[in-house]
């Protein structure tokens, strides 16, 4: 797997639901998505639905822990530790 | 002196914590730098036996006069069964992987029925007196504050991040020395290892962070204070005599619902709006002192409370209200339920996990807060404290579940201009409103439910 285009997608992603009144600035990779105020916690369950949906993860085993959703990075590792598993 | 030198001077005297060389000067005081993140959690660990010490040994005179039992004798054993249970979920949450997989798979589930199974032995020995009994009902009267806090250590293992973990990496927040209500503000393990300051630098943020709050505290006490003298006319509040006495003698909500006085339907509102003014501010006041304190001790967490009365929409109201009561039934209510149902049908999706928490989950917390009905079996004292919260649940479980569903069909809609500041006024007002009304179910009386619709309706002239 491409972690490299994993993420360059996660990121066109979060445009496509971050707030409106955030500014269009670079997404960094280390930031709280939610703590940086580029989304509402609400938009965590839009991420939940990507990742279900585009890289197949199943949350009902492993249940959702919101720190696996903080950052992109952290969205990252799920992604790779999803893909090995 | 200049709008904008006055605005710059505002702006620099109340973002103090963000002082860069503020940061420099303290993070060099040599007791910053003695204080270590571990040193830290060794002072944090101590205070935690102190603080299960002092919690277990306040439950409660009723249990010591069983049979003129030696107080000490019950609390002290109950004390140590507690830290028997602790460590033993400690080692389960370890080991989480060895666990069969049904413990693993609903972990807080079967916790939550071993309480249900002590209660159970309670209520079945009762009238039956003696020592075993008197130390069971203590371990029982401490269990709603445990609970939640141990949860979250159980659901650290769940997620596979407290292998490596410690006892006392565990045991401070679960008898933390900031104390706070059954919801554990900071969460757990997972949460303030995340938010633990490192160096002295990131401590002395964490630190002025804290006292930030802790000013906060005594403004909104303040406004409390003369809120307390000028619309409610209490002669205890020190503004009283400032005011001579003058007050708009609005009467608080809890004495509208509990009949003891009948008001004007323009009286009704306004009392309806304050109390959820003043409701905000006492939450706020409380919650940044558990914060200020957690910053203090080095995590630099999240506040409690945030400028909630500004909020535009029902689901950040409660995001912003009570953060770590909402984030509580987030992971035990809302993420399950919304990880294992309803993943083919977005919309109810949605709905089932906001029941699970705002409705299920948050009724479920107060049944569990009233510890000592729940403890004694009294099932009429249960129904009268919690029977109009049921209303006040479904109402509030509707109004996030309407509010997000919205959210999520505005954000699919093509991207529309900010909302004037007309409109974001509207839209506040409009939280404000659903969030008075929805209160009034939230205030305990003697009045029936049927007593209290009736009263509910006249509000709308019905």
């Amino acid at each position: 797997m491409d972690l490299d285009q994993s993420k360059q997608e996660l990121i066109d992603f979060l445009r496509t639901i971050q707030r409106p009144d955030y500014p269009h600035a670079a997404i960094d990779e280390e930031s709280g998505l939610v703590e940086s105020g580029l989304i509402d916690s609400l938009a965590l369950l839009q991420i939940v639905s990507y990742l279900e949906q585009n890289y197949g993860v199943d949350f009902s085993e492993r249940g959702i822990d919101p720190e696996d959703l903080r950052s992109v990075r952290s969205i990252i590792e799920l992604i790779a530790r999803e893909a090995v598993s | 002196m200049n709008v904008t030198s006055v605005s710059d001077a505002y702006r620099t005297l109340a973002q103090f914590h963000e002082n860069e060389r503020l940061i420099v000067w303290l993070s060099g005081q040599p007791w910053v730098i003695w204080l270590t993140p571990e040193r830290r959690k060794t002072i944090l660990y101590c205070g935690a036996i102190v603080a299960g010490l002092v919690g277990v040994f306040s439950h409660d005179a009723r249990w010591r006069d069983y049979h003129s039992l030696a107080p000490w004798l019950v609390h002290g054993l109950a004390f140590l069964l507690l830290l028997a249970i602790l460590y033993a979920l400690y080692l389960a949450t370890t080991n989480f992987q060895h666990l069969p997989p049904m413990i693993r798979r609903r972990p807080l589930v079967l916790f939550h029925l071993l309480f249900w199974l002590l209660l159970a032995v309670l209520w079945f020995s009762a009238g039956s007196g003696g020592f075993i009994v008197a130390v069971l009902s203590v371990i029982a009267l401490s269990f709603p504050y445990l609970i939640w806090r141990a949860g979250y250590m159980l659901l650290s293992g769940q997620r596979g991040k407290a292998q490596d973990s410690r006892f006392r990496d565990h045991l401070f927040y679960i008898w933390p020395i900031w104390d706070g209500t059954n919801t554990p503000p900071g969460k757990g393990h997972d949460y303030l290892s995340r938010a633990v300051a490192h160096t002295p630098g990131s401590y002395a943020r964490a630190i002025l962070g804290g006292c930030k709050l802790l000013l906060l505290v005594a403004l909104w006490r303040l406004v409390m204070q003369l809120i307390a003298a000028a619309v409610y006319g209490d002669p205890k509040s020190f503004f009283s005599a400032l005011l001579h006495g003058y007050s708009l003698g609005l009467p608080r909500v809890k004495q509208i619902v509990g009949g003891q006085v009948a008001v004007p339907l323009v009286q009704f509102w306004l009392s309806l709006y304050l109390e959820l003014i003043w409701e905000t501010l006492s939450l706020a006041a409380k919650g940044h002192v558990w914060v200020g304190v957690i910053r203090l001790c080095g995590f630099n967490i999240f506040r409690n409370t945030y400028k909630p009365l500004l909020a535009q929409t029902i689901v950040e109201f409660w995001n912003r209200y009570y953060y770590y009561f909402k984030e509580l039934m987030m992971e035990c209510f809302f993420l399950p339920i919304y990880a294992r149902y309803f993943r083919a049908a977005p919309k109810l999706r949605v709905i089932a996990a906001v029941f699970a928490a705002a409705f299920v989950g948050n009724m479920y917390y107060h049944l569990v807060q009233h510890k000592e009905p729940l403890v004694l079996g009294d099932g009429d004292k249960l129904w009268a404290l919690l029977g109009a919260r049921l209303i006040y649940c479904a109402l509030l479980a509707a109004g996030i579940a309407i509010s997000m569903l919205r959210q999520q069909r505005q954000r699919s809609l093509s991207p529309v201009a900010p909302p004037s500041n007309w409109r974001k006024l509207r839209r506040i007002a409009g939280v404000w409103t659903f969030f008075a009304v929805i209160n009034f179910w939230n205030v305990i009386s003697q009045l029936t439910i049927a007593e209290r619709a009736r009263l509910f309706f006249s509000l709308f002239g019905l």
